[in-house]
């Protein structure tokens, strides 16, 4: 696995730049990891979805459905897709610190 | 930085340190790779039934390329590789060399064939760039099952650390991981899902269910691919709609130590392949279940109602794919779907797991037909249907998108194009991910359902809202 610096901090990452430890997490990580999203500026929607994903997480230890993920937010999945372009799986869930994921996902 | 000369980049491209897959695995594979590969082929032919099999492929090995006219990936590419007998050839060169007699004795008098490193990379790539979706075998005059050859090559790769990481780790999580299921979806959070989908639907179909879940002694218990969990709330909520609207809701549950139907190892390992069968039996006995009722999803089904049988015997619980229940309830008069709210065009997508068999071809049709104004078939379709591209368990693996979009999926984007359908039903969560991403890259201008996702639209229920009454809320409230 590779090691690149985000927030400050040397930083696991799998092939497809997802954090290995969801704990080296944290509020400028995840700027860095929206970065190589293609998202530059973290404006308060990006951070709307991010802090659900993230919340869920810690909670279930998985992402949540994605239809909840509209329902929480108020945002319609493009205007998901317009904040994060690899979507909420690939994209805003790698900003969220979540694992890479897996199956037919 | 340092000028490289032509040739020294290639000598450094063809060091085996550098040779890549257009996957990623979970480790390199280490030295002595063939031999290692022939002591695993060995072993699966001394533990299998591969060979009589092989024999008699070897025996027959026509290369009269017919099958080339049949691969959407060949119309595609164009790369000879592509062509199914050359691919299932490299499997046959090496068993006629190595493990039979008249391939030992040609040896010693001509060149013989010999396997190489180099061979086995281009195994590993020419077996991954097969979506296993064997159209080639119904064109086949001597009815070879290149798919299947597809399998036992992959399978023997895998034996030697030659899998795709995205395979593996899922086969991985879903046999020794905590979750149990391919998607590492927790207990927990399945209770969430569950708990959220029956509020979407006291909303939005006026009735209150609460989901069944480690029930015993019930006639069907549920599997679906776990994605659906994740990604799929129309088609589960559309399931679970037939079974309230059919008066069979205290007849399912969904098991709580197992709820994953996915079984990668139909794509590379019979090894996994059985566990993973059994793993569900298990959940099955555990709950007293009568049989075994899978969601949309083609390769879960297959998996399941072929392999169930081979793997458990006397003691194999019936199996049925969820729209063969549907068209039951339907034909019964148990459900009623309303054909005035379904006013698009829809076309069928046939998974190629359930379709090239002949097993689910017109059952689905019959459903949409019954409901849906304005049906139009692709064309070739059924048994002779074109793979969405991403079948053989290339969907699940990220790096292959591009492959998957420009040339795998190419050929059923103009099909799906042709139809000029407002809908495309894809009942598989394997197909159903690929062409929501194959319309999005071709642009093509419609969307990609479940079939239970257009059921739910129209199927009446008791005490509940009427389809007219929902189809105006839905368009208040959009997603």
């Amino acid at each position: 696995m590779e090691k690149v610096q985000l927030g400050g901090k040397d930083i696991e990452i799998d092939e497809d730049g997802f954090i290995q430890d969801p704990d080296a997490w944290d509020e400028s990580v995840a700027r860095d990891l929206a970065k190589t999203e293609g998202v530059d500026d973290m404006t308060d929607e990006h951070w709307k979805v991010v802090n659900y994903l993230r919340e869920y997480y810690l909670e279930y230890n998985m992402a949540p459905m994605i239809r909840k993920v509209c329902k929480t937010t108020g945002f319609k999945l493009k205007e998901i897709y317009d904040l994060f372009p690899s979507g909420p799986a690939k994209g805003a869930c790698k900003v969220a610190g979540l694992p890479k994921p897996t199956g037919c996902v | 930085m340092e000028t490289q000369t032509i040739a020294a980049k290639r000598d450094e491209i063809a060091t085996p340190a550098r040779r890549a897959f257009p996957y990623h695995v979970l480790e390199k594979p280490g030295d002595n790779l063939v031999d290692r590969f022939l002591e695993a082929f060995a072993w699966v032919l001394e533990y299998t039934d591969y060979k009589p099999l092989l024999d008699s492929y070897c025996r027959s090995t026509a290369k009269c390329n017919r099958c080339a006219v049949a691969c959407p990936i060949l119309l595609a590419s164009g790369d000879p590789r592509d062509i199914p007998c050359y691919r299932t050839n490299l499997l046959l060169d090496t068993y006629r060399r190595y493990f039979t007699m008249g391939g030992w004795v040609k040896a010693r008098f001509t060149t013989p064939f010999e396997l190489t490193e180099e061979l086995l990379y281009e195994m590993g790539d020419v077996f991954y760039r097969c979506t296993v979706c064997r159209r080639c075998t119904r064109s086949c005059p001597l009815g070879f099952d290149h798919g299947l050859i597809t399998r036992l090559g992959r399978y023997l790769l895998s034996l030697v650390g030659i899998v795709p990481k995205a395979l593996q780790v899922s086969v991985q999580e879903q046999l020794e991981g905590e979750t149990h299921n391919t998607s590492k979806v927790s207990r927990a959070g399945l209770l969430d899902v569950l708990s959220f989908l029956s509020e979407e639907m006291e909303e939005s179909l006026g009735v209150k269910l609460d989901f069944p879940t480690d029930e015993t002694d019930r006639d069907y218990v549920f599997f679906c691919a776990v994605s659906d969990y994740l990604m799929e709330p129309d088609t589960l909520m559309g399931n679970a709609a037939v079974l309230y609207a059919a008066g069979d809701w205290d007849r399912w549950t969904i098991g709580l130590c197992n709820y994953d139907g996915i079984n990668y190892g139909l794509f590379y390992s019979d090894w996994h392949l059985e566990q993973i069968i059994k793993r569900l039996v298990a959940e099955v006995d555990r709950l007293k279940g009568r049989s075994v009722l899978i969601g949309e999803c083609g390769h879960a089904s297959r998996a399941a109602h072929d392999f169930i049988p081979t793997f458990m015997g006397q003691r194999a619980p019936p199996v049925r794919n969820f729209m063969e229940y549907t068209l039951d309830c339907l034909r019964a008069g148990k459900i009623s779907l309303d054909p005035d709210v379904v006013t698009e065009r829809v076309t069928y997508h046939d998974p190629c797991n359930l379709a090239r068999s002949g097993w689910i071809v017109d059952q689905p049709r019959e459903i949409l037909r019954s409901f849906c104004r304005d049906y139009v078939d692709m064309t070739p379709k059924g048994a002779d249907n074109y793979c969405c591209g991403g079948g053989g368990g290339l969907v699940s693996i990220d790096e292959l998108h591009d492959f998957r979009m420009e040339i795998a999926g190419k050929v059923k984007a103009e099909q799906i194009a042709r139809t000029g359908a407002d809908i495309v039903v894809a009942p598989c969560a394997n197909c159903k991910k690929q062409l929501k991403e194959l319309v999005e890259h071709y642009e093509i201008p419609c969307t990609v359902v479940g079939l239970h996702d257009l059921v739910l639209r129209a199927i009446e229920i008791p005490g509940g809202k009427s389809p007219v009454e929902r189809r105006a809320e839905a368009a208040l409230f959009a997603i």
